[in-house]
């Protein structure tokens, strides 16, 4: 179905700038009397041609009819074809070298642009892999330390030595699973590529959501919430952007040092949801706030201690779901003190609902 | 010690199947447990369990097609145990007849906390149930069914019609989540494509009468992408 789309896509293009510059010659020849002017003018349409249509027959049969029509309406004896006068023919000869070499040259250019940013996602998928698997060693070593000494020295720990190991036991598997929720979301945008179910969903039921995940983990930490009183349906895919909202929360909890006040608001303009967390902590460094959301895919070397810094992956697999879902997202450090984080949704439906 | 709630888990995963025995052992519960979904069948309908609880990946057979089969013969409520990913698998599973679904990973507070209301709802369920009760409540809010009353803290709730059909369709069902198709199913008789956000807006309007914020709902709980669920715990 899409294939045959993009063809017929392929094939109006090309027809309609081969008329369109056939035309413009006709009148080029009437005004200018100048017949220099049309080979290099038919050049060009082959060149458009091949470079946005995909492969290059395209470019090469517009060509061939380019050819034929500088032969027939452009050249001496007009409108009829003659192939007996060697200037004519050597001079499509030429043209038509021309042509197919650009046109072929186009082609070559669009592959190796393909093959470039196919190998960039390779590379950074190979990133979050190395990235990724450092993270999750270290609570793994203290889970498997930590269980295997209360089953190996069960007799010998006291009842609070035991409560102490599986106290960090769960804590470590609450990062853990924090972490695979994110590597969910990764693979669930990888999944669906460009083609995200987006579904209408109440901003409120949203916001309770995340609000009730948030308090599971951070039972202390305080949110105000500003959003709108009236009934609010943003189309979006729920699971991811509450994976957003929450690993912006987090971040907030994690990283603002001196926070005292978290808020999260939302607001409607005429086409976007507008959602912004702010806190009023110590800010973000000025040099880490060029790669704040693409840091985690594109760090090489991990250091070995940063155990539980390394939500880092949490900013960037936000980006990737805001990416995903056709919004924008932004931080920036607040006058008053704090950073604010702040992203945008859609509010129109997608056509195919 | 024949009171005692029998529970029976089917479960592949021989330490997940282990750390949930444990914790409904240490809660007074008594369990039975089956690797595979054949054991399990036969298992249902051999000791009649009072609840059951599915892993959906399970070796030998599709989760949702042994809850199809076991409602074919049972009416035992079935808690099923589900990885995140996909919401669409939780509605499929409770659209088929399961009662309740937990999220793997979850937390002994939570299976408990199913677990109770599954076993309450079942005591309650079965022939003209809402003849013999004559008001439901959780904790300060009472519906009484033969006023068509709601009241929080002893003040009146002024709800509409299908406001008020909501509420006590959940009620009704309290523990357990509606997902949006049964609960539309049930209030309108029909569904089209507005539906859900008809309801969706029905449901904001009684919260907003209920006084409620999100992150703090107490009596209707929110599954999101999947339905609604009466409250049924106090605190």
């Amino acid at each position: 179905m899409n294939n045959k789309l993009s063809m017929i896509k392929n094939i109006l293009f090309t027809i309609g700038i081969l008329a369109i510059f056939f035309v413009a010659s006709l009148v080029i020849e009437n005004y200018f009397k100048a017949d220099t002017l049309i080979p290099a003018a038919f050049a060009l349409a082959v060149f458009l041609i091949s470079l946005y249509t995909d492969g290059f027959a395209y470019g090469v049969i517009a060509s061939f009819f380019s050819v034929l029509a500088l032969n027939f309406a452009f050249t001496f004896p007009f409108f009829k074809f003659n192939f007996s006068i060697p200037e004519n023919m050597i001079s499509a000869i030429i043209m038509l070298v021309i042509t197919i070499m650009s046109s072929t040259l186009a082609a070559k250019v669009k592959q190796q642009e393909k093959m470039k940013a196919e190998s960039m996602k390779e590379k950074m998928r190979a990133n979050l892999l190395r990235a990724v698997s450092h993270d999750l060693r270290t609570p793994l070593t203290s889970i498997y330390g930590s269980a295997s000494a209360i089953v190996e020295k069960a007799d010998c720990l006291s009842p609070e030595q035991i409560l102490q190991l599986a106290r960090g036991i769960e804590e470590d598997s609450q990062w853990l699973m924090a972490m695979v929720e994110n590597l969910l979301s990764v693979t669930r945008i990888e999944n669906e590529g460009m083609d995200l179910i987006k579904k209408p969903v109440v901003l409120e039921e949203l916001i309770d959501s995340v609000l009730i995940r948030f308090k599971k983990r951070y039972p202390e930490q305080k949110i105000e919430v500003d959003i709108p009183e009236d009934f609010v349906s943003i189309p979006m895919d729920a699971i991811l952007i509450e994976q957003v909202l929450v690993n912006i929360l987090e971040n907030a909890v994690q990283h603002a040092r001196g926070m005292t006040q978290l808020i999260l608001k939302v607001w409607v303009d005429e086409k976007n949801a507008v959602f912004e967390i702010s806190d009023n902590g110590c800010g973000i460094e000025k040099e880490r706030m060029p790669d704040i959301f693409t840091g985690y895919f594109e760090k090489k070397n991990v250091p070995a201690d940063n155990q539980k810094s390394s939500m880092g992956i949490g900013l960037s697999v936000c980006a990737s779901i805001i990416k995903a879902h056709q919004g924008s997202i932004m931080v920036e450090n607040r006058k008053e003190g704090g950073c604010c984080f702040r992203f945008t949704l859609s509010m129109e439906a997608e056509k195919n609902e | 010690m024949s009171n005692r709630h029998r529970i029976l888990i089917i479960e592949d995963e021989m330490n997940i199947c282990n750390f949930v025995s444990t914790i409904l052992e240490t809660n007074e519960y008594q369990v039975l447990s089956a690797q595979d979904g054949k054991d399990g069948t036969t298992m249902v309908f051999s000791h009649h369990p009072d609840l059951v609880i599915l892993d959906l990946g399970l070796p030998d057979m599709d989760g949702n097609d042994l809850i199809e089969k076991i409602r074919e013969n049972s009416d035992v409520p079935i808690i099923v145990l589900s990885a995140r990913t996909n919401e669409w698998d939780k509605v499929k599973a409770l659209d088929l007849g399961a009662n309740d679904y937990i999220t793997k990973p979850f937390s002994t507070n939570e299976l408990l906390a199913r677990v109770r209301a599954a076993l309450r709802n079942s005591r309650h369920q079965g022939v003209g149930e809402r003849m013999i009760r004559k008001e439901f409540q959780v904790q300060d809010m009472i519906i009484s069914y033969e006023k068509r009353r709601i009241s929080i803290d002893g003040k009146e709730v002024k709800l509409t019609q299908t406001e008020y059909n909501i509420v006590e369709l959940l009620s009704t069902h309290a523990g357990r989540v509606l997902t949006y198709s049964e609960i539309i199913k049930k209030i309108w008789g029909y569904s089209d494509s507005g539906s859900v956000k008809k309801l969706q807006v029905n449901m904001a309007n009684v919260r907003k009468k209920f006084g409620e914020k999100p992150g703090e709902y107490r009596y209707i709980l929110n599954e999101l992408g999947v339905g609604y669920r009466m409250n049924q715990e106090e605190k």
